[in-house]
């Protein structure tokens, strides 16, 4: 397990061509760890048939609403996305 | 290179329709593709996740205008196809 609960965070920009879980409206953008899950085989990998898909740590991530969708967002809101750790490098500075 | 399916966020779909009452199903073959996906994937055939795959693998040029469980459809369809369980010129 690589990060802790409030923990800031920033998802991959990264834009695969095969099966991913972090949608668009989501990549680069900063959140903080809500909570840690169990470790979870990779949905990527398992879409491609992988047979020992990698196993990671899933967590749920909350992210400002402003920040998921700047100038749109309802005030006050704040989004949970389930994301895996590989999707995931550290912040050093909080969001 | 997001997929098609990845469209949380992009406007100019219209407003989400809202049904009062919503069936599970509008339709019988609804249920039996539903039934028919859950059997599969219950017999080891395929995972969640190629499905889901399938699914998003849709023609572009027909995806956006396929129904939710016509695209469940073609996603069985593709998958059957590919593991070589039905021949192409059967899978209709």
């Amino acid at each position: 397990m690589k990060f802790s609960v409030g923990e800031a965070v920033q998802t991959s920009g990264r834009d695969p061509v095969h099966h991913y879980r972090v949608p668009r409206y989501l990549r680069a953008k900063r959140g903080r760890i809500e909570a840690v899950h169990a470790a979870f085989p990779l949905a990527d990998a398992r879409a491609a048939g992988d047979p020992a898909p990698p196993v990671e740590t899933l967590y749920t991530v909350a992210f400002a609403g402003d920040d998921v969708w700047p100038g749109g967002a309802e005030p006050n809101t704040v989004y949970h996305a389930e994301l895996w750790e590989s999707y995931l490098h550290p912040l050093e500075t909080a969001p | 290179m997001s997929r098609l399916n990845d469209v949380g966020g992009l406007t100019g779909f219209g407003p989400i329709e809202r049904e009062p009452d919503e069936p599970l199903f509008h339709s019988e073959w609804e249920a039996r593709v539903f039934a028919l996906n859950r059997l599969l994937m219950g017999k080891g055939l395929y995972n969640l996740d190629e499905f889901r795959d399938a699914v998003e693998r849709i023609d572009p040029a027909r995806y956006y205008g396929l129904s939710y469980y016509e695209r469940w459809f073609e996603g069985v369809r593709t998958l059957l196809i590919e593991r070589g369980i039905v021949p192409p010129e059967t899978a209709t």
